[in-house]
């Protein structure tokens, strides 16, 4: 009697269960299809079996520790319909294969409108794909690949491929070939994603008039690399310790008419690195303790600079490769603000510069012939170098800016020098003998 | 142990340590407020390159001082002579002093940055790893410059020749040494460029600074031409243990095979 109770009380909670959010079954993927269009799949903490298709519109929620671990042999997760919803979960073990038809993901998406939120992503080729899918929101995901010394067997944190209109917004991406990657990939939204220790932080091919703004990069081999692509808006982001031989914190190849805006470019190998590109306009930026603050190839015309802070950087702009003429330093009477290291009179106080600031400098060359100049940015040989070797070959102009801003802020560097100067100077001069108390005899007099 | 203690004496007596450390602590106070503003996660790394960009103009030339005058401080108190007579001798005077000279310095240098990694703890994200290969690459710098020093010492004959040849010595590594690589710089091509990048490691402050920025991950040598790759052609950590042991080494014996004995003001 008993037992057909407790029987007859498990039938119940079962009929009584609403259709629509029934716990998962251990076969994810016949749970799936049995569901209804638009139900709500929550599952458990724990890993189930991937991989999985998700062909008709529906929610899947995780939790704290719901896995969904593919078998290794392709996508993990396949969004093949519209108004799919993830979220809370850790989407692991997709298919490494290179050699494939297809390159696969931890996620790939099909079709339009879904959102893809709070997932963790581990040990996959890709992380998020969005395949000719348009209108999705793709946002709170973390995304970890192996690493930099595998930078070539791996793929993208997020690849966003033939898609327009997407949200991409405040994602952790880590370890991966290229943090996003945009391919003939048309008005998307990326904002507040943090991405490091990749090869390019953002990756944009082919791809026009999509809106980037309040990003992260940090440590990878290039911040951002802007190729073939225009009328892109790139503002508030932040391109931080893009630190190597060939880095950069945001490159410009073959890119025209975009917007670079209050950005911030710090302790970057190079902070900008402009090539064949045109049109660009760079306002409000700072561009600070780069090693080159811009490096702009001659192939570049009609860029403009206007309002931006460079200051602290080994070498604030060089122009490689001929002279560019054509590139403007100033807007509207507004040039830049360049620091303490070009110093300015501003007689009439309207915070421009009394007179044009013209930099002129002869490690062009160098740079332009030898790769291995780029080991000596940091050597405080290289001022010296510069200004002997100015005498003795021909120097060239770097910029010319019209109308400097008056310097906003000291520069730190200099105040050192400054100090430790003064104080080589002043022991020679006068301490010797003290110098020589304070470091022998004990400290003694005698 | 008995040159450690005597050192150790001899060194908190005096005022020459105390200085050193008080601008290391001051440094390393100043661009932890200065870096209060970077982000949790990143900063770290940020500070530390800018820490150790900083401290480099400093430890070198501390260090030099304070091995120089350690020895000849020896021969103007003619402790050395009162020394060499028992029976030691030079070599294994220099051996022992040397040591002393290295636990008396590096001991409240690591002593501090462990204080100071406390400090870093309230502001950052640690990488404990990437702290420790920027304890490695102080403590292989404060190495080299002391033994010169103590070469410094040996070879001076009075505090004038001391100040000469540690100014000399610091300029050099600051500037000349960089200055002479660049100008062969357009002459370097993929037949030569090894020994250019030896004579180029040979410099303590490249060899460091490369450990460090490899070491901690900021620097990354991704996709690296023929050229860059032949330059690299080991890794950044024997890049520097080469040259700890070849200026421990070379300082070593300068201070044996050019020692002075007497030293005058």
């Amino acid at each position: 009697m008993k037992k057909l109770t407790l029987l007859s009380f498990i039938f119940s909670l079962f009929l009584l269960m609403s259709p629509e959010k029934k716990l998962a079954a251990e076969n994810l993927q016949t749970t799936i299809d049995s569901l209804k269009e638009g139900a709500v799949l929550q599952l458990e903490n724990k890993t189930y079996q991937g991989n999985i298709v998700i062909n008709k519109p529906l929610t899947i929620i995780g939790s704290k520790k719901t896995v969904i671990k593919g078998d290794g042999t392709g996508n993990v997760i396949s969004i093949k319909a519209p108004h799919v919803k993830l979220s809370h979960l850790t989407v692991t073990h997709g298919s490494m294969n290179r050699n494939s038809a297809e390159e696969y993901a931890a996620i790939k998406i099909y079709t339009n409108n879904n959102i893809v939120e709070h997932i963790y992503i581990r040990d996959s080729f890709h992380g998020i794909y969005l395949s000719q899918a348009h209108k999705n929101k793709i946002r709170f995901n973390d995304i970890k690949g192996m690493g930099k010394g595998k930078i070539a067997e791996q793929g993208n944190g997020i690849h966003v491929y033939y898609a327009n209109n997407n949200l991409l917004e405040k994602n952790t991406i880590e370890g991966t070939r290229d943090g996003m990657f945009f391919e003939y990939a048309n008005n998307n939204h990326s904002y507040e994603n943090n991405i490091s220790q990749t090869r390019y932080g953002l990756h944009y091919m082919y791809s026009d008039e999509n809106i980037f703004k309040k990003n992260t990069f940090t440590m990878n081999t290039g911040g951002a690399a802007i190729m073939n692509s225009n009328h892109l808006k790139l503002e508030d982001n932040q391109f931080i310790v893009n630190y190597g031989n060939q880095s950069f914190g945001l490159l410009l190849l073959q890119a025209n008419d975009n917007l670079i805006a209050n950005n911030t470019f710090y302790m970057n190998q190079r902070g900008m690195y402009i090539d064949q590109a045109t049109r660009n306009e760079f306002r409000h930026n700072i561009i600070a303790q780069n090693q080159i603050g811009i490096e702009l190839w001659a192939s570049s015309n009609e860029q403009t600079f206007t309002l931006n802070q460079i200051y602290e950087n080994t070498i604030p702009a060089v122009t490689l490769g001929g002279n560019s003429e054509n590139n403007s330093w100033s807007k509207n009477g507004k040039g830049n603000d360049w620091g303490s290291a070009f110093p300015i009179t501003d007689l009439n106080q309207d915070q421009i510069g009394d007179f044009p600031i013209t930099y002129h400098s002869s490690l062009y060359q160098l740079i332009e012939d030898q790769e291995l100049s780029y080991l000596f940015l940091k050597s405080p040989a290289l001022k010296i170098y510069e200004k002997m070797n100015a005498a003795l070959t021909k120097e060239a102009v770097m910029f010319h800016d019209p109308h400097p801003l008056t310097s906003s802020k000291g520069t730190h560097t200099d105040a050192i020098f400054l100090i430790v100067s003064l104080i080589i100077v002043g022991i020679l001069i006068k301490g010797r003998h003290l110098l020589c108390i304070t470091f022998g005899r004990n400290g003694r007099k005698i | 142990m008995h040159y450690i203690w005597k050192e150790w004496k001899e060194n908190i007596r005096g005022k020459g340590l105390w200085l050193s450390l008080s601008i290391i602590v001051l440094i390393s106070i100043a661009i932890l407020f200065r870096s209060s503003v970077l982000s949790f996660d990143k900063g770290f790394y940020v500070l530390l390159i800018n820490l150790f960009d900083t401290i480099i103009y400093f430890i070198p030339i501390l260090c030099l001082f304070i091995g120089a005058f350690s020895i000849f401080q020896e021969k103007e108190q003619k402790t050395l002579i009162m020394l060499l007579t028992k029976t030691d001798h030079f070599g294994s005077f220099l051996i022992k002093k040397s040591l002393g000279l290295y636990a008396v310095v590096l001991v409240p240098l690591i002593t501090w940055f462990f204080i100071y990694l406390l400090l870093l703890k309230f502001n950052f994200q640690l990488d404990i790893k990437g702290y420790f290969i920027f304890i490695a690459a102080i403590v292989c710098m404060s190495l080299v410059f002391l033994q010169m020093g103590a070469a410094i010492g040996s070879i001076s004959r009075s505090r004038m020749q001391i100040l000469g040849f540690t100014i000399f010595v610091w300029f050099y590594f600051f500037f000349l040494h960089d200055f002479i690589l660049l100008s062969f710089l357009p002459d370097v091509t993929h037949e030569n460029v090894k020994l250019f990048s030896s004579v180029y490691f040979l410099n303590p402050l490249q060899a460091v600074r490369m450990f460090l920025e490899t070491g901690t991950g900021v620097y990354s040598f991704g996709h690296m031409s023929r050229l860059l790759q032949a330059f690299m052609w080991t890794k950044p950590v024997f890049f520097l243990i080469g040259n700890l042991l070849f200026w421990l080494v070379i300082s070593f014996f300068t201070a044996i095979v050019f020692n002075r004995k007497e030293g005058y003001e």
